[in-house]
């Protein structure tokens, strides 16, 4: 690789980014705008910059100090992270590899679930928790997780596991293995690269849903960062914007370290040939 | 292959799923096998069966009612789909609307994403710092700042009506405008190609090496390469990506109700169909007809990728089938 | 019910979103041993500052009734509040607004308060006039949680350029002509349109309604209005338009009463008619330098009236009402509430706090207290809550709007579309 090519290179990705970021650097440029300059004004750069905004937000919001929301985001994210690698690679195993009766119905089935849009089945949903007196919990948050309701990080790890050779599984059942083997010894290993996406998408995901945590969480206590977020603001009476981006700015920082530490683990992918032998 | 996965014949004993002959040592463990799949699948079943199917069924049934979210429901047959296709203009608008939408963003947010992603794939410097940078709009979810900051972008005197003035476009601010603001929602699910690109990257780190190191030995030049190798390779991901990219943009809300103040104007041009299924629902209070609604989108979708999924079999390549 | 819906977690879901409306006000009240009631609101910290400060005091005076509060973002609440209701885990006390009053009360979400008013509920502070806003075919369901009227908000900088004085002494008056032209005067003569396009908001139109002895609705619920006189309103606002009297289509479009978007705060109008109770808001994101003026009027009505701007209300399903009664009662009439709430929802609704606040309120309240007690005697009784399918029709009525100032169709056309939606939306 010449030097060239390679400066050429870095050229064309920084310049890229550039675009691309532009709307970033606004958010975080208005997040040190004073209040009269938010609202008003379009310009990238604040005329009086201040970092009023944040120290309104680490004078707590609401009833409670910044970091108690962190702390609540954190556990369901957590929680949600766990809960999806477990039961949906679990459930892509099966729907990937093994045979059994009822597959093709039931992943369609599975596919049908992500069409219906969230909002007609919103209510029965909250009738069920309600029932089983989870309402203002986490847990509406996080169960779902465990039992597999992701059926996006499900059809992901099928497509990955129906990509990987199968003479690895035929290797391993030669040697003794059954499926629950295989899938410890061959398909969890290799599945590496779906399952890291699979923690970096529901930890983000979870870490930015507003509408499910706003229905299920009622105390205060129990709010999270979209939930202490929309706090800021108020259609009816006056809004806080510059806090509100600042806090933007703050929440942004865990999901952005979470991401830049786990993408490594993309980058190596699985050397696929070295199980071969 | 065999038929699609959504039209699949129930019961078979070959499953529809998978194609090819099933290997020899599967058909040995297959009676045991069956159980143990049970068990894999048991957290799914549990889920499916406490929490999806009774609320879509619910959902279907109300769908024939009047239900108002706070009275109890009385059954009107087929009246909301009756009045759904012949009575509503919106309706319709919105269905358009959102074909627009989706046959623009899907597109343009999967290109974007893959390019990307191959421009990323290669051992540089710097490059899981870049990979994050791009990924950084994806951060940001569709929330009001993100509304706020698109806002500025887009509207008169904005930087993308500054930028444009500059060259001699004078559009004016395009949220504000009938016929651009829906082109301010594309910008936005384009803007935020971050998770097809990490799948991309992900499948694109799953091509074994040998594979190009025996293209190259027979000559093929990157574009052969790209072609021969990576594409079929990466099929499997492409299919998961366009699949889900399109359900996705079928249900796309939280950008559109953010960016319009939760109304899809201007003038209805950014009405997408689950926003305006959303107004009729919770702020018409006719939950109803809203059901209807997500019914009768249920079944354009499911039809479609059905079809993309039958296109799948002549373009779709399993390294872990194709024997 | 669907024979085939009964079987399966389907059914017995429907069955029981049917048991959590039929069970409505069977819940026995329970008199003894400690309460546990929820309220809640929609609005900003400021307003949950002094609103949960005034709870506080409450708990400590009912040591045996514990009050839980909830509060969030407009949007949001009206989320929750459905689901939770729909959901059979709705609050006892609640906050609402012009539209969700009537959409509530008419299906049998809020009890009515007749048996509490008098005792437990006192209502003779507050005045006849603003009441009326909290009944549904002649049930209080609910009550003001603030009083408001509408108004012009200005920057006097513009005016005063374009040589135009605005009638702001009680008393004075000026007539829709009279308006127009002041308006079309600093358009011309400054970078920003008079005032904000104001045809948008089915409120000021009922404004006009009043001024010509009509109303939005009639008091059995049906449409108050035909096609041809909001086709009149609409073209005599877009005769104001067409000489940069009010704000261009790109403008008016993004209104939604919030101060964020208003005309006046992004320095695109020199003026807005808006309800009073924003006021501070304005003056929070603008600064100070505002006036108030009434709204024109070619008639001696002025079509303006005392509005709730949020009304209080007891759920229907509430196993606490007398509690949440008493909660209610509190907040309005109680002088130490009074003194923590302040001007948070508006004027205070009781007149005896009201007074106590206004002396000695300063800013954005201050001005709201000079500008009612300038227009007393113009401020007639609020318009009554909406029916059920208002809020279909306030959106609609908005949506069609933007399809007039955006030259899609003529003012009659669209009229025409918004009469024929409405009576479809108040039919359902």
């Amino acid at each position: 690789m010449t030097l060239t090519k390679r400066l050429g290179w870095h050229g064309l990705v920084v310049a890229v980014l550039l675009v691309l970021l532009y709307p970033v650097v606004w958010l975080v440029s208005t997040s040190f705008k004073p209040a009269t300059e938010v609202i008003s004004t379009l310009a990238l750069l604040p005329r009086e910059p201040t970092g009023d905004n944040y120290a309104e937000v680490f004078d707590g919001v609401g009833e409670f100090g910044v970091l108690h929301y962190f702390w609540n985001s954190l556990v369901i994210s957590v929680g949600a992270v766990v809960g999806n690698v477990l039961s949906c690679s679990l459930a892509a195993y099966a729907f990937g590899r093994l045979h059994f009766r009822g597959r093709g119905p039931m992943f369609g089935f599975m596919m049908i679930t992500i069409m219906l849009p969230q909002h007609v089945v919103l209510i029965p949903q909250y009738v069920i928790f309600q029932q089983m007196d989870m309402v203002n919990t986490f847990w509406p948050l996080v169960l779902p997780k465990f039992l597999a309701t992701d059926a996006f990080f499900i059809f992901l790890m099928v497509q990955f596991i129906r990509g990987l050779p199968r003479e690895l599984d035929e290797a391993a059942t030669l040697d003794g293995c059954g499926p629950v083997g295989v899938f410890r010894h061959v398909i969890l290993p290799l599945l590496r690269p779906a399952l890291i996406t699979t923690a970096i998408f529901t930890f983000i995901w979870t870490w930015n849903d507003f509408f499910s945590q706003l229905i299920y969480l009622n105390d205060a206590e129990k709010f999270t960062l979209p939930l202490a977020l929309q706090l800021f603001i108020d259609q009816a009476t006056q809004s806080a914007f510059g806090p509100m981006f600042a806090m933007s700015v703050l929440a942004l920082l865990p999901i952005g370290l979470f991401f830049l530490a786990f993408q490594r683990f993309l980058v190596d992918g699985v050397a696929t040939s070295g199980l071969k032998g | 292959m065999t038929q699609s996965v959504l039209t699949g014949t129930s019961g078979a004993t070959e499953p529809p799923v998978l194609d090819g002959p099933p290997p020899t040592s599967a058909a040995r463990g297959r009676r045991r096998g069956q159980g143990v799949a049970y068990l894999f699948l048991s957290p799914w079943i549990v889920g499916a069966a406490l929490l999806t199917i009774g609320p879509m069924v619910a959902s279907l049934y109300l769908s024939f009612t009047d239900y108002d979210l706070f009275t109890a429901p009385n059954w009107i047959g087929l009246d909301n789909y009756v009045t759904m296709f012949t009575g509503d203009e919106r309706f319709w608008h919105a269905a358009w609307v959102t074909t627009e939408y989706v046959l623009i963003s899907v597109p343009l947010k999967l290109g974007l994403a893959l390019a990307v992603a191959l421009l990323l794939n290669r051992p540089r410097r710097g490059v899981g710092l870049y990979r994050s940078a791009f990924y950084a709009p994806s951060l940001l979810g569709a929330s009001v700042s993100v509304a706020l900051a698109w806002r500025a972008l887009f509207s008169t005197d904005g930087t993308v009506d500054g930028v444009l003035s500059s060259v001699g476009l004078d559009t004016g601010g395009w949220v504000d405008q009938p016929q651009y603001a829906l082109l301010t929602l594309v910008a936005l699910a384009a803007w935020q190609f971050g998770a097809p690109m990490v799948i991309f990257l992900a499948g694109l780190k799953q091509v074994p090496k040998e594979l190009y190191e025996a293209a190259a030995i027979d000559g093929a030049g990157p574009a052969r390469r790209f072609l021969g190798v990576t594409l079929p390779m990466l099929s499997p991901v492409i299919l998961f990506n366009l699949v889900l990219e399109t359900i996705h943009a079928f249900q796309a809300f939280t950008g559109a109700f953010v960016v319009s103040g939760g109304r899809g104007g201007p003038s209805d041009s950014t009405l997408l169909y689950p926003l305006y299924l959303y107004q009729r629902g919770f702020t018409d209070f006719r939950m109803g007809y809203a059901s209807a609604m997500a019914w009768v989108l249920l079944v354009v979708v499911a039809v479609l990728t059905a079809l993309v999924f039958r296109s799948a079999r002549r373009w779709v390549f399993y390294a872990g089938e194709n024997r | 019910m669907g024979r085939m819906s009964r079987r399966g977690a389907g059914g017995l879901l429907v069955g029981l979103l049917s048991l959590t409306t039929a069970l409505s006000g069977c819940g026995a009240e329970s008199a003894d041993g400690p309460v546990t009631l929820r309220f809640v609101w929609w609005g900003n910290e400021d307003r949950a500052k002094v609103t949960r400060a005034a709870v506080d005091e409450f708990q400590r005076r009912n040591p045996d009734i514990k009050v839980e509060t909830e509060y969030s973002g407009y949007d949001a609440y009206f989320q929750k509040l459905s689901t939770q209701v729909a959901g059979g885990a709705g609050p006892d006390l609640l906050q609402l607004d012009r539209a969700t009053v009537g959409e509530y009360a008419g299906r049998n979400v809020l009890a009515d308060l007749a048996e509490y008013t008098g005792k437990e509920l006192r209502l003779d502070k507050i005045p006849p006039n603003l009441l009326e806003g909290g009944k549904v075919d002649g049930r209080q369901y609910a009550v003001a949680g603030g009083a408001t009227t509408q108004m012009l908000i200005f920057d006097p900088s513009h005016f005063e350029a374009a040589g135009v004085r605005v009638p702001t002494a009680p008393g004075e008056k000026w007539t829709w002509a009279q308006f127009a032209e002041a308006m079309a005067k600093v358009g011309a003569a400054g970078q920003v349109a008079g005032t904000t396009d104001f045809g948008w908001a089915v409120d000021w139109f009922e404004v006009w309604l009043h001024q010509h002895g009509k109303s939005l609705y009639t008091a059995d619920g049906k449409l108050g209005f035909t096609a041809d006189e909001l086709a009149e309103y609409w073209e005599v606002i877009g005769t104001m338009r067409a000489g940069k009297g009010v704000s261009p289509a790109e403008v008016t479009t993004k209104m939604d009463g919030s101060v964020q978007n208003s005309g006046i705060v992004t320095k695109q109008a020199a003026s807005e008619i808006g309800y009073d109770s924003a006021v501070t808001g304005y003056f929070g994101a603008f600064g100070p330098n505002l006036a108030l003026a009434p709204l024109p009027s070619d008639v001696a009505e002025s079509g303006m009236a005392a509005m709730p701007p949020v009304s209080f209300a007891v759920s229907q399903r509430s196993k606490h009402k007398a509690a949440a009664v008493k909660l209610l009662d509190f907040l309005l009439n109680d002088p130490e509430a009074g003194k923590l709430l302040g001007a948070s929802r508006g004027v205070p609704p009781n007149e005896e706090i009201r007074a106590q606040v206004c002396s000695s309120a300063e800013g954005g309240s201050k001005a709201v207290c000079d500008y009612e007690a300038a227009q007393q005697d113009k401020i007639g009784p609020a318009f009554g809550a909406w029916p059920t399918g208002s809020s279909a029709i306030k959106r609609d009525f908005q949506r069609t709007y933007d399809d007039v100032i955006f030259n899609r169709v003529s003012a009659a056309d669209a009229a025409k579309r918004v009469v024929q939606d409405a009576e479809q939306s108040l039919g359902s």
